[in-house]
């Protein structure tokens, strides 16, 4: 065998292969860098808050089922819901991968007080002439700022070692853009007079101050 | 958001109007008696009369009296029948009021039971995917055949005898009983879709019941994981399914009874995961009630009287 088609290292120092070297990142090339603004510990946190937020989003939904009169709402939240809860159970699955534990009674949770206070008041409008309620605060709302705090996670986190946090993040943000796009156009066809469009408005702007004084899903917007 | 809601907070549009449940309790009790069938519906006649008014049922009421629901529910779907196509659309729109009820029974699984293991929420996050898929395909089956959303009144029966606030017990009627059911029904539509040649209609309710058989199987496991250590609980939660199923056999209508309008789905049950005892006792509590000659008999004596009544008021106006 001539040293030209060498296909394995042998043991002498002539005895390399004849392959051309490139890093791991060369072949496309890859501008990554190392390092993100989170660490392990601090990823498998905000997981936990994203899940929390998923987990009760898939059971708001659903008790307000039946409670809405709206036949293309109950219908639609229908798979809404299930994406929801398909978005928990794969942010659920990521936490023994970070360190956070197989326990998935404790994998979800709220970042502090005002957010977990912030859901129970998003899930409370409960009467059947309230839909424009329930849907303000979760597609107008809490939807849209977790569209921006996984763009911004997505942007920040260690490209490389956090991987796949981004991709769980990536579907995640995918669905919820059309959940949002959804709810948009329901609420646009249910806020048909000035009265129901200021209905929209003022919930619109009760739970953005609640959301903006708890410092959000991870506390700290 | 409260947990627990009673059937009559379930939200409707102004499509939708509400049969009064008592009767369909009534009925699942009745005995096969012509007079007591009689009895039985002549008390409920107001009531009755109150729900068909301004639905595609008033003229139904007019022609044949308070029994008229009772006739359309007892009869098989034959397509030789002259009412065929009224009783088709009576029987899609129950279906279609019923998968509305299932999804919304499912739907307050998830809220009405916080600690519930993960794996149940998301088992019933998936069948409000699937129920709701189920209200859109049943819009438009109703739709294939004529009908519309709200044209007869609906008896919110399932949902107030389903669901349970034991979760153990949810599950053995929501998934069990009502789901179970549906298996049922939905294995008889196919056979009349087959018959008429209605691919299409065959084809949705296939798919439809291939849903129900994976919402019978969460049932089964959710009883025996919610009763796990606990045999009074799980005998308590059987017991329960039970009586959804004897109230769910209509006074024998859906039994394994030659004249049963709708026939239970042996085979598809035995797939999803009934045993053979659930299987012979469900064959077993769903065969009394009256028979269909007692069922004609009571139905000919009240319209007869109905017709009478009419004629009186129509004298003394």
């Amino acid at each position: 065998m001539s040293e030209a088609t060498r296909m394995y290292p042998g043991i002498g120092r002539d005895e390399r292969t004849s392959f051309a070297p490139y890093s791991a990142f060369d072949i496309p090339e890859d501008l990554r860098e190392l390092h993100g603004r989170y660490d392990v510990a601090s990823t498998a946190k905000r997981v936990r808050n994203f899940r929390y937020t998923h987990e009760w989003m898939t059971m708001m939904m659903g008790g307000w089922l039946a409670t809405i009169p709206e036949l293309p709402v109950k219908t639609g939240l229908g798979k809404i819901i299930w994406e929801s809860a398909v978005a928990a159970d794969e942010l659920g699955k990521r936490l023994p991968e970070l360190r956070a534990g197989r326990n998935v009674a404790t994998a979800s949770q709220p970042a502090n007080q005002g957010y977990a206070d912030l859901i129970q008041e998003i899930a409370s409008p409960e009467s059947p002439d309230r839909t424009i309620e329930k849907l303000t605060g979760l597609f107008d709302v809490l939807m849209p700022h977790l569209i921006d705090v996984y763009e911004v996670t997505m942007r920040e986190t260690d490209q490389i070692c956090d991987a796949p946090t981004i991709e769980l993040l990536d579907d995640a943000t995918r669905k919820l853009r059309r959940h949002v796009a959804w709810g948009k156009e329901v609420l646009d066809r249910l806020c048909d007079t000035d009265d129901e469009r200021e209905r929209r408005t003022n919930r619109r702007r009760e739970i953005s101050e609640m959301l903006q004084a708890c410092g959000g899903v991870c506390g700290d917007a | 958001m409260k947990r627990f809601i009673q059937h009559q907070e379930l939200a409707r549009d102004s499509r939708f109007i509400r049969q009064d449940n008592t009767l369909s309790t009534a009925i699942s009790e009745l005995p096969d008696d012509v007079d007591t069938v009689v009895e039985v519906f002549e008390a409920f006649d107001p009531m009755i009369e109150k729900a068909t008014r301004g639905t595609s049922a008033e003229p139904l009421y007019e022609e044949y009296g308070p029994s008229f629901a009772l006739v359309a529910l007892n009869d098989p779907l034959k397509p030789t029948d002259k009412a065929v196509k009224t009783r088709l659309m009576m029987r899609m729109h129950g279906i279609f009021v019923g998968e509305l009820q299932a999804l919304e029974g499912a739907g307050r699984s998830l809220w009405d039971f916080p600690d519930a293991p993960w794996e149940f929420k998301m088992n019933m996050a998936r069948q409000c995917w699937d129920e709701a898929r189920h209200v859109q395909i049943f819009e438009k089956l109703l739709d294939h055949v004529g009908a519309k959303p709200g044209m007869y009144p609906e008896s919110t029966f399932l949902f107030e005898c389903a669901c349970s606030d034991d979760p153990a017990m949810r599950v053995a009627g929501v998934n069990r009983g009502l789901e179970g059911l549906a298996c049922d029904v939905f294995r008889d539509m196919i056979r009349y879709a087959e018959e008429v040649g209605d691919e299409k209609m065959k084809q949705a309710i296939d798919f439809v019941l291939a849903d129900e058989l994976t919402h019978v199987r969460f049932g089964s496991e959710w009883v025996r994981e919610f009763t796990k250590g606990d045999p009074d609980h799980y005998e308590r939660a059987q017991e329960f399914r039970r009586r959804v199923d004897k109230q769910f056999s209509f006074g024998g209508s859906r039994s394994d009874r030659d004249d049963a309008a709708i026939p239970i789905a042996t085979e598809v049950r035995r797939e999803a995961g009934f045993t053979d005892q659930e299987l012979e006792e469900l064959s077993m509590l769903s065969a009394g009630g009256p028979s269909r000659e007692t069922v004609k008999a009571a139905a000919r004596i009240l319209r007869e009287r109905h017709k009478a009544k009419r004629a009186g008021d129509g004298a003394s106006a």
